[in-house]
């Protein structure tokens, strides 16, 4: 039987630790969707491109979420 | 049979009697085909489906598809429940393709795992509020705040470190398999999302999925977990789960006003727990159980 437990999951953990990265969350989800929502909301601020506001907001709440370990400050 | 059960003073019966009677009675509804569920599996899902085709081809508003999705992914666990349950049927039986298929199918909008979910379940029933091995443990909480605290604070980062009751469960009982599977889902998942998101339906799926998703984590583990077992100081086949009575009634929590009548007949359908505690009640109060009025 392949060590299934040995040898796949170091592998999986990782992918996985990857995936899951509160950092990763917030560039590849939440950035597009802030950047959307605004486009949606026909909201600009200053000018500023709305992926640009989307990478302030959301890679900002994804270093808390990273360095702090909550996306809502308390934890 | 309702004149001779009312007749009956089930004080003066012995455990042994009770027990024959209780069986009896549970046996009869261990028997129901649990077509509803079955439907209710399949047709949830596929609903869910259809909604991201009809909301990319602006056939149906987001607004209308949002709720329908709390919905959809909110109902995909119960019929999952029936068939980690085996109550479709049994390993060897005709219809055991359809049950397995309804485990996994059901699932799919809550993004879950059947067999994972089905091996650490078993375990809940065997270890129902042991503090140490019963892996739905880390949901109890003191009171309705508490739990809606820490079911916000233990979704954040800091607390995902650490060693997971369901991992535990699984080792324990040599399940570890598993947990590719369920990798593998969580990973799907994720990509899916990131690949929405970047392609321009951020916003459809944070309504059709995301949002629904984390919604359902809380209501269910409120329901399904927290509710019947709490205050979970008791364990044994009668104390470890009590009935109550819902602000939403049977329907809103779920149909888990009757969990005490899963937790001691886990074959009997979901659908069919209400008639059969309404019949089982007075042996229930003979032997102790916590109705809480019901």
């Amino acid at each position: 039987m392949f060590p299934l437990n040995e040898v796949r999951f170091p592998v999986i953990s990782k992918v996985l630790g990857w995936v899951f990265a509160p950092i990763v969350f917030a560039l590849a989800f939440l950035v597009p969707l802030i950047a959307q929502s605004l486009t949606a909301l026909d909201v600009s601020i200053a000018g500023i491109p709305n992926i640009v506001i989307g990478l302030i907001v959301g890679g900002g709440l994804g270093l808390m979420a990273h360095f702090r370990g909550s996306w809502i400050w308390v934890k | 049979m309702g004149q001779v059960m009312q007749d009956i003073n089930w004080d003066e019966m012995t455990d042994e009697q009770l027990d024959v009677m209780e069986r009896k009675i549970a046996a009869r509804y261990m028997k129901i085909f649990p077509l509803g569920i079955i439907i209710w599996g399949f047709a949830n899902t596929l609903i869910w489906l259809s909604l991201w085709p009809l909301v990319f081809m602006d056939i149906l508003s987001l607004w209308i598809a949002f709720p329908i999705a709390v919905l959809n992914v909110t109902l995909a666990y119960l019929p999952s429940h029936d068939a980690q349950h085996s109550i479709i049927a049994r390993k060897g039986q005709k219809l055991r393709w359809l049950n397995e298929l309804l485990g996994h199918v059901s699932l799919i909008p809550f993004v879950a795992p059947f067999r994972y979910l089905r091996y650490t379940h078993f375990e809940h029933h065997n270890h129902a509020n042991d503090p140490v091995l019963d892996p739905d443990f880390d949901v109890h909480a003191k009171d309705r705040a508490e739990f809606f605290k820490q079911a916000i604070l233990s979704r954040q980062p800091a607390n995902g470190t650490k060693k997971d009751r369901y991992v535990e469960a699984l080792e324990r009982t040599g399940n570890s398999h598993v947990m590719l599977e369920a990798a593998l889902i969580r990973v799907s998942y994720m990509l899916i999302l990131y690949g929405l998101a970047w392609s321009g339906y951020a916003i459809e799926a944070a309504l059709l999925w995301w949002l629904p998703l984390q919604l359902a984590q809380v209501y269910i583990p409120y329901y399904l977990s927290w509710k019947p077992h709490h205050p979970a100081e008791e364990m044994g086949r009668y104390r470890d789960t009590a009935s109550f009575k819902s602000h939403l009634g049977n329907i809103g929590s779920s149909g888990m006003q009757y969990h005490v009548v899963h937790h001691l007949y886990p074959r009997i359908p979901l659908m069919h727990t209400p008639a059969a505690f309404r019949e089982l009640r007075p042996i229930l109060l003979a032997r102790g159980c916590d109705l809480r009025g019901l």
